[in-house]
C-alpha cells in the first residue's frame, strides 16, 4: 500500500519537475486566443481618413501643470502659429511638365547660341577644315638637340643589366580639376535658379487654374490677342514674308474652323441658348454674337486683286434687313464684341483695317491725273445711293487701288480669269451683311430700296460671276426710280469695260511697207562679159535683161502656197461629234439645229502665233524636236519658282575658255576644303566668339536653320 | 530684401544682392578664353591708300558686251537659296567685270586702208600695197600658176595651212606662211570639194565617187563609201561634223570623231552646189534654184527655215562669223543681206552690174564678191547701205571660190589656172584666243588641242535653229509634268511661274512699220499745224460775254458739243 502512495506521491513529483522543466522553455505551447481585426490602414473597403498629424495642443497640455512648463508650452505654440504649412506639391505629370519646359527653354537657349555659327557656315560660299590653323610652332634648336645626346658607357650597361620598363606614351588627359569656390557657388546658383523657375512656374500654373472669374479669363484673352497683334504688327514691319506666312497660318485656321464648325447654333450650349432666347432679349443677342463670330471665321480673307476687281465691278452696297431685327443669323456682332472673338478673328480685322488705311493714304497721295473716268463715275454711283454708310468702308476704298491698277495697265487675260475664279468661289453673302440695332429701322428704308432697284438692274446684266443677294423689301417706289436706276447700270457698265486696246490695223500689208530698195552698184565688168558684149553688137541680137530670162513667175506663188499649206498643217481643227439623227429627226432635207450643232464642236485651243508670221517670204517650221528634248531640262528644282528665274540661274557659263582663269577658279571652289592629313577637331566654344560669326547678321537664314523641325 | 533689418541674424537662404542683382539682368556668363581669332582687332579695314584711289572705273558699254543678261530676281523665296544665289549672282558680276578688264589685254587693233579725200580706196591694188607693207607681209602677196584646171581652196581654222584642190585631181596642202609643202599627189579623179578636219593632219577630198581623206603625208586614211558623189562639203569643228550634199540631193552628216553617220536623208532641192555653214548654231544653208535657201540640222530631216532670197536661181551664199548676216546672190545679178539671226530681212538689196560667182565674210565683216575675174572687197555692206566697194583686184583668170584667211588680213582665191593671195587691210580678227585656235601652235599643243576639242565636243542633236535652245526649260513637257501630278491624289502641286527667260518677242516687221506710220502722222500732223500758222488764219474769237456780277449765276449755259 505504502508503496503504492509511494508510487502516487513519486508520480506528483514527477509531474511537477516536467511542468517546472518545461516551464523553463517558455513558450506557450497553447497560443491564447485572441482577436485579428484588419486595420484601418490598409482596408479596400473603408477608407477612413487617419491624419498622423501630431496635435501639438494636446501634447502641450500635459505640461500646463508647472509654471516652468507654461513657457516652453507658450513657445512651442507660438512657434506652431508662425509656421506655415508646406503647400501640397503639384501632381507629378504636371511638376514633370514644368520642369521639362522650364528645362526645354535652358537647352533651347544654350543651343541657340550656335544658330548663328550654323547659319553662317551654311551660307557661306566655302569652309575650310581644320578651322583652327595651328601655327607651325619652331622648336628652339637647343632643345632639338638634347633628343640627340649620346648615351654614355655607363649609361649602355646600366641599361643592359636593368632594362628600363617601356614608358607608354601617356595619352594626356585634360586635367580634370575640381571646382574653384566661385564656380561652386556659380553652379549652386545657377541650379537654383532653375529650380526657383520652376516653383514660380508651379505657383503660377496652380493659381491661375484655380481662378474662375470669367472676367478674368476674357482680360487674359484680350491682353493675349494684343500682344500678338502687338508681333504682327513687329513682324510685318522687320520681315513682310514671315507675316504672310502668319496670315496663312490664320487661313488655315480657318479652314480648320470651317471643319470643326464651332461657333454654331448646332452646340450644347447654343441648344440651351436657343431655348431661352424665345425669350430673352439678351440671349438672342448673345447668340447672334456667337453667329457672327462663326460667320466671320469661316468668311474667306479677300484676296487684294480679287476683292479689288469686285468693287471695281459691282459696288456693292451695304444694305440691312430690316424685317427680323431679331432673327440671330441676320445680327451681326456690335464692334464692342469684337474683343471678346477669338483671336484669329480679332487679326482678321486688324489686318483688313490695316489695308483700309493704306488704300487710304494710297487714295490721297494719287494725282489729279490719276482720277481716272471710272473714279468719277464710282463717286456718282455713291452720290446716288446716298447712304449714310455706317460701314461701306470696305467698297469704298477698295475702287481707287482698282483704278490703279487699270491705269498701270490693262491687265493680262489670264489674271481676269484668276480674278474672275476667285470671285466666283468667294461667298460674299456673310461679308456684307450688316445689321444694326433695332431701332433704326427708318433709317434703313431708302437705302433698302435702292439695294431692290440693283438687285432687279443686276438681273436684267445677266452676268454669271455675279453674288447671290438677297433682299425681301418690295417697294412701289422701285418702278418710278428705274429710270435712274438704269443710267446707273450704263455707268456701271461703263465701269465695267476694259479698256480696249487700240486693234492693231488689219490692213498694213507688210509687203508694200518697207520694201528696201535696191541700191545700184557701179561693179566691175568682168573682162568676159565685155568680150560677149562686143560679139552681141556684132551679130545684133537684142540685148535681154538676165533676170528676165531665169526669173520664175511662179516661184512667190509657190512658195506662199507653201507657207499657207504648212500654216494649215500645224493649225488644231475643231472636232466634230455630231451625229445626225441622234435626239432628234433625221433625213432627207431635215436641218439639224444650230444649237444642238454646235453643242458637240469640240473647240480647237487658240493657235500661238507662229514665228513667221509677218515676215513675208520665211517660213520657219514649228515643231518640237524629241532628239534636243532629250537634252533638255523638263523640270525645275526645288528652290525655284519659276522658269525664267531657273533659266536665269544657269544663264552663265563657267568654264575657263569662256570667262577668265580668276573668275572661273572663283566659281568651281568646292563648297567643302579640307587639309589632307589633318584631323579635324569639333568646334567648340571659342567659335562663338569668333567675328566673323558674331557679326552674321542674316536673321532669317538663321531663323531657318534653328527652326525646330 | 529691400531693407533688410539691421539686426536680423544672417541665414543660409539669404541671397546676397550681387547674386541677385545677377539674375535680374539675365547674363549668362561663359567662360571662354579669348585668343587671336576671337580678337575684334584683327579685322579691322586697311585704310585705302593715298596714292592709289582703288581699281580703274570699267566703261559700261564693255561691261554691257560682256553681260550675260538678266540675273536671278526675287522669285526664290527660301532664305538660304536666296542668299546663296544672291552670292553666285555677285560672282557672275565679277566674272563680267574681269572680262571686260581683260580686254585691256587685247592690244592689236585692225587696220585699214587710209586714203585722201579725194582718191578712192579701190584705187590702189595689190602692188602699191606690197610697196608700203613690211617684207614679211609683202611676202603673202603671191600667186601660184597650176596647170590642172580649176581651182579650189580653203584655209585651215588657225589660217596657217592651206589646201588646194583641182579638178583635174591635183590636191596640195602647205603651210602657206612659210610655204613649207605638207604633200601633193593626183588623185587620178575629178575633186569636187575638199576640207580641212579638225586639225591640220587631216583632209578631206571629194572625189569623183566617194569621199576619201589624206593625212598630211598624202596617205590615204580612209575612202567613205557611204558618201559618194559629193558635190560640196563642210566642216563644223565643234560638232565633229562633216556635212556634205551629193549630186542627187542627199545631205550626210558624219561625225568624224565616231566614223558615224548621224544623219542622212534627202533635201529634195534637187542638184545645188550652193552651201554655206552658219557658225552661230552650225546649220547648213542649202541655196537652190528656186531662189530659196533653206537650214539644215542633221537629226532632222525637214529645212528648220526657208527663205524665198531671190525670183532666179543661187549662185551663192555667205554667212558672216558672228551669224548676223547671211548675203546671198542670184542669176539676176542682185545680193541681198539677210538678217538670218532673226531670220527677217532682207536688210540690203544691191543690184551689181553682174552676177557674183562666190561670196565670203571676213572675220570683220568685209564681204568678197567675186565676178568672174575681179573680186571686190565691201566694207560695212550689211548695216547700212555702201555705195562703192572698199578694195578691187582684177586678174587674168576666172574665180571658182576664195576664201579669207583667220587672224590674217589675206584673201586666198582659187582660181581657173591655180591660187592667188591678196592683202585685205583690215579683214582680219588681230587678236587671237590661242586656246582656241592658234596659228603659231607646235606639235604638242596641237595634241592638246584635239584632245580638249574632242572632250567639248557638242552632240549633234543640239544643232538648231536656236543654240541657246539648250538653256532653255522645256515648259511644254513641264506643264504637262505638272498636269499629271495635279491629277495625282494627296499630292500638292508646285506653283510655277512658266513665262520664260527670252519671250521671244522683238519688234516685229508689224511693230516697226507701225511706228514708222506713226512718225509719220505725227510728221503730218506737225507740218498742218504750221502750215496753218503761216497761213495766219483768223482764229475765231469768242465774244466776251457781259458780265452781270453776282447775277452770273441766272445766266444760262449754252452747251458746246465736243
Amino acid at each position: 500500500m505504502e508503496d503504492i502512495e509511494d508510487t502516487d506521491l513519486v508520480a506528483l513529483e514527477h509531474d511537477r519537475l516536467i511542468s517546472a522543466v518545461s516551464k523553463l522553455d517558455k513558450t506557450q505551447h497553447i497560443t491564447e486566443p485572441t482577436r485579428n481585426e484588419p486595420t484601418n490602414l490598409n482596408s479596400e473597403f473603408n477608407l477612413i481618413k487617419r491624419t498622423n498629424k501630431l496635435n501639438i495642443d494636446n501634447v502641450a497640455k500635459v505640461l500646463e501643470d508647472t509654471a516652468h512648463h507654461v513657457q516652453i508650452s507658450k513657445k512651442l505654440k507660438k512657434t506652431q502659429s508662425g509656421a506655415k504649412v508646406l503647400s501640397k506639391p503639384l501632381e507629378k505629370p504636371q511638376a514633370e511638365r514644368i520642369k521639362r519646359a522650364t528645362g526645354y527653354e535652358e537647352t533651347k537657349k544654350k543651343v541657340g547660341r550656335w544658330d548663328p555659327v550654323v547659319a553662317r557656315s551654311r551660307t557661306v560660299d566655302y569652309v575650310t577644315f581644320p578651322i583652327k590653323h595651328v601655327t607651325a610652332k619652331l622648336e628652339p634648336t637647343s632643345d632639338f638637340l638634347t633628343k640627340f645626346q649620346l648615351k654614355s658607357e655607363l649609361e649602355k650597361e646600366l641599361e643592359e643589366v636593368d632594362p628600363q620598363p617601356m614608358v607608354e606614351d601617356e595619352e594626356e588627359d585634360e586635367p580634370i580639376y575640381p571646382k574653384s569656390y566661385e564656380e561652386m557657388v556659380e553652379y549652386r546658383q545657377h541650379l537654383a535658379k532653375m529650380r526657383a523657375q520652376q516653383s514660380y512656374k508651379a505657383a503660377k500654373a496652380k493659381r491661375q487654374s484655380k481662378i474662375k472669374s470669367k472676367k478674368f479669363h476674357r482680360v487674359l484673352k484680350k491682353e493675349k490677342l494684343k500682344q500678338e497683334l502687338k508681333e504682327f504688327e513687329e513682324l510685318q514691319k522687320k520681315d513682310p514674308e514671315e507675316a504672310l506666312k502668319k496670315l496663312e497660318a490664320i487661313e488655315k485656321a480657318r479652314a480648320l474652323e470651317r471643319h470643326t464648325l464651332r461657333h454654331k447654333s448646332t452646340g450644347k450650349w447654343a441648344k440651351n441658348k436657343l431655348i431661352r432666347a424665345k425669350y430673352d432679349k439678351e440671349v438672342r443677342q448673345q447668340l447672334a454674337d456667337q453667329l457672327a463670330v462663326g460667320r466671320s471665321l469661316t468668311k474667306k480673307l479677300q484676296d487684294n486683286q480679287s476683292s479689288d476687281d469686285e468693287a471695281d465691278d459691282e459696288p456693292t452696297p451695304t444694305f440691312t434687313l430690316s424685317q427680323d431685327p431679331f432673327n440671330p443669323w441676320m445680327v451681326q456682332r456690335s464692334d464692342k464684341s469684337n474683343v471678346n472673338a477669338e483671336f484669329d478673328f480679332g487679326y482678321k480685322k486688324f489686318v483688313q483695317n490695316k489695308m483700309n488705311k493704306q488704300k487710304e493714304s494710297d487714295d490721297s497721295d494719287s494725282d489729279d491725273n490719276d482720277v481716272s473716268e471710272k473714279d468719277v463715275l464710282n463717286e456718282k454711283l455713291f452720290k446716288k445711293e446716298k447712304s449714310p454708310s455706317p460701314e461701306p468702308m470696305e467698297e469704298k476704298i477698295t475702287i481707287p487701288k482698282a483704278n490703279k491698277e487699270k491705269l498701270a495697265g490693262p491687265k493680262s487675260k489670264k489674271g481676269k480669269k484668276a480674278a474672275a475664279k476667285t470671285k466666283a468661289k468667294k461667298p460674299l453673302a456673310t461679308s456684307n451683311w450688316d445689321v444694326e440695332i433695332v431701332d433704326d429701322t427708318d433709317n434703313n428704308k431708302p437705302k433698302d430700296n435702292l439695294e431692290y432697284l440693283k438687285l432687279k438692274n443686276q438681273k436684267t446684266r445677266a452676268v454669271i460671276d455675279e453674288e447671290l443677294m438677297e433682299t425681301s423689301s418690295k417697294t412701289a417706289e422701285g418702278m418710278a426710280n428705274k429710270e435712274k436706276d438704269e443710267t446707273i447700270s450704263e455707268l456701271v457698265k461703263a465701269a465695267q469695260t476694259p479698256v480696249q486696246e487700240p486693234a492693231a490695223d488689219s490692213n498694213i500689208d507688210p509687203n508694200r511697207f518697207i520694201e528696201v530698195k535696191p541700191k545700184y552698184l557701179n561693179t566691175a565688168l568682168s573682162q568676159v562679159e565685155n568680150e560677149y558684149d562686143q560679139l552681141d553688137d556684132d551679130q545684133v541680137v537684142p540685148r535681154v535683161n538676165i533676170e528676165e530670162v531665169f526669173e520664175e513667175d511662179d516661184v512667190v506663188a509657190s512658195f506662199r502656197q507653201e507657207k499657207e499649206d504648212e500654216i494649215n498643217k500645224d493649225k488644231p481643227e475643231d472636232i466634230n461629234l455630231t451625229l445626225p439623227g441622234w435626239g432628234a429627226w433625221g433625213g432627207k432635207g431635215v436641218k439639224p439645229q444650230k444649237r444642238k450643232k454646235n453643242r458637240f464642236i469640240l473647240k480647237a485651243p487658240p493657235k500661238m502665233p507662229r514665228r513667221d508670221e509677218n515676215k513675208g517670204d520665211i517660213i520657219i517650221k514649228e515643231f518640237k524636236d524629241p532628239k534636243l528634248a532629250v537634252h533638255k531640262v523638263k523640270d525645275v528644282p526645288f528652290p525655284f519658282e519659276s522658269v525664267k528665274d531657273y533659266e536665269a540661274s544657269i544663264r552663265a557659263p563657267l568654264g575657263n575658255t569662256f570667262i577668265p582663269e580668276k573668275a572661273h577658279k572663283k566659281l568651281i571652289r568646292p563648297s567643302v576644303i579640307t587639309k589632307a592629313g589633318k584631323i579635324i577637331e569639333p568646334m567648340d566654344e571659342e567659335e562663338l566668339l569668333v567675328p566673323k560669326n558674331r557679326n552674321f547678321k542674316n536673321e532669317s537664314v538663321i531663323k531657318l536653320l534653328g527652326r525646330k523641325k | 530684401m529691400k531693407n533688410p533689418k539691421k539686426n536680423a541674424p544672417k541665414r543660409y537662404f539669404d541671397v546676397e544682392e550681387k547674386s541677385s542683382e545677377q539674375k535680374e539682368q539675365d547674363v549668362e556668363v561663359y567662360n571662354i578664353k579669348n585668343n587671336k581669332r576671337t580678337d575684334n582687332k584683327r579685322i579691322q579695314k586697311r585704310k585705302p591708300h593715298k596714292n592709289f584711289k582703288g581699281k580703274a572705273p570699267i566703261d559700261p558699254e564693255k561691261l554691257e558686251a560682256h553681260s550675260r543678261g538678266e540675273g536671278v530676281g526675287k522669285g526664290v523665296k527660301h532664305p538660304l537659296h536666296a542668299a546663296k544665289l544672291r552670292k553666285k549672282e555677285r560672282k557672275y558680276t565679277y566674272a563680267q567685270e574681269q572680262a571686260a578688264r581683260a580686254e585691256i589685254l587685247l592690244t592689236e587693233d585692225h587696220g585699214g586702208l587710209e586714203v585722201d579725200e579725194d582718191v578712192k580706196t579701190t584705187a590702189i591694188s595689190q602692188k602699191i600695197i606690197a610697196e608700203n607693207v613690211d617684207i614679211s607681209a609683202a611676202t603673202k602677196i603671191f600667186e601660184l600658176n597650176l596647170d590642172f584646171g580649176p581651182y579650189r581652196a580653203k584655209y585651215s581654222r588657225n589660217g596657217r595651212h592651206l589646201l588646194l584642190g583641182s579638178k583635174k585631181g591635183h590636191l596640195a596642202a602647205f603651210d602657206w606662211v612659210t610655204k613649207k609643202l605638207h604633200f601633193e599627189i593626183n588623185v587620178m579623179e575629178s575633186i569636187h570639194d575638199i576640207s580641212w578636219m579638225h586639225t591640220e593632219t587631216m583632209v578631206a577630198a571629194a572625189q569623183k565617187e566617194w569621199l576619201y581623206m589624206y593625212d598630211n603625208t598624202g596617205t590615204e586614211l580612209h575612202c567613205v563609201k557611204k558618201m559618194d558623189k559629193i558635190l560640196r562639203m563642210e566642216f563644223l569643228p565643234y560638232h565633229f561634223l562633216l556635212a556634205a550634199v551629193n549630186e542627187f540631193g542627199f545631205m550626210t552628216w558624219l561625225d568624224i570623231s565616231i566614223g558615224e553617220v548621224v544623219g542622212h536623208y534627202n533635201n529634195h532641192l534637187g542638184r545645188t552646189s550652193v552651201i554655206a555653214q552658219n557658225p552661230y548654231n552650225a546649220t547648213i544653208c542649202l541655196g537652190n534654184s528656186k531662189g530659196v535657201v533653206s537650214l539644215w540640222s542633221p537629226t532632222i530631216k525637214e529645212p528648220l527655215a526657208k527663205i524665198l532670197c531671190h525670183k532666179t536661181p543661187l549662185t551663192a551664199i555667205a554667212v558672216d562669223n558672228r551669224g548676223m548676216y547671211m548675203a546671198t546672190s542670184g542669176v539676176d545679178r542682185s545680193m541681198k543681206i539677210w538678217d538670218i539671226r532673226n531670220l527677217d530681212g532682207p536688210v540690203q538689196h544691191y543690184r551689181l552690174r553682174s552676177a557674183p560667182v562666190d561670196l565670203e565674210f571676213s572675220q570683220k565683216d568685209m564681204l568678197a564678191v567675186g565676178l568672174d575675174e575681179v573680186v571686190e572687197i565691201y566694207n560695212n555692206c550689211c548695216s547700212q547701205t555702201t555705195d562703192r566697194p572698199y578694195l578691187r583686184h582684177r586678174m587674168a583668170k576666172t574665180i571658182t571660190n576664195f576664201k579669207y584667211c583667220p587672224y590674217e588680213d589675206v584673201l586666198g582665191i582659187g582660181t581657173r589656172s591655180g591660187f592667188t593671195s591678196i592683202i585685205v587691210p583690215g579683214s582680219g580678227e588681230p587678236n587671237f584666243d590661242a586656246l582656241e585656235s592658234n596659228p603659231f601652235q607646235n606639235k604638242k599643243q596641237r595634241k592638246e588641242a584635239e584632245v580638249k576639242a574632242l572632250l567639248d565636243k557638242i552632240p549633234a542633236e543640239l544643232i538648231t535653229l536656236n543654240p541657246f535652245d539648250i538653256t532653255e526649260v522645256d515648259v511644254p513637257s513641264l506643264q504637262e509634268q505638272m498636269e499629271a501630278k495635279k491629277k495625282l491624289l494627296y499630292l500638292k502641286p508646285k506653283k510655277m511661274d512658266f513665262t520664260p527667260r527670252h519671250k521671244k518677242k522683238g519688234k516685229t516687221q508689224i511693230a516697226r512699220k507701225k511706228i514708222i506710220k506713226q512718225v509719220a502722222r505725227k510728221e503730218f500732223i506737225e507740218q498742218a499745224k504750221e502750215a496753218q500758222k503761216a497761213l495766219d488764219l483768223p482764229q475765231p474769237e469768242s465774244a466776251k460775254k457781259p458780265s452781270f456780277g453776282v447775277l452770273d449765276r441766272f445766266v444760262p449755259t449754252v452747251k458746246t458739243k465736243k
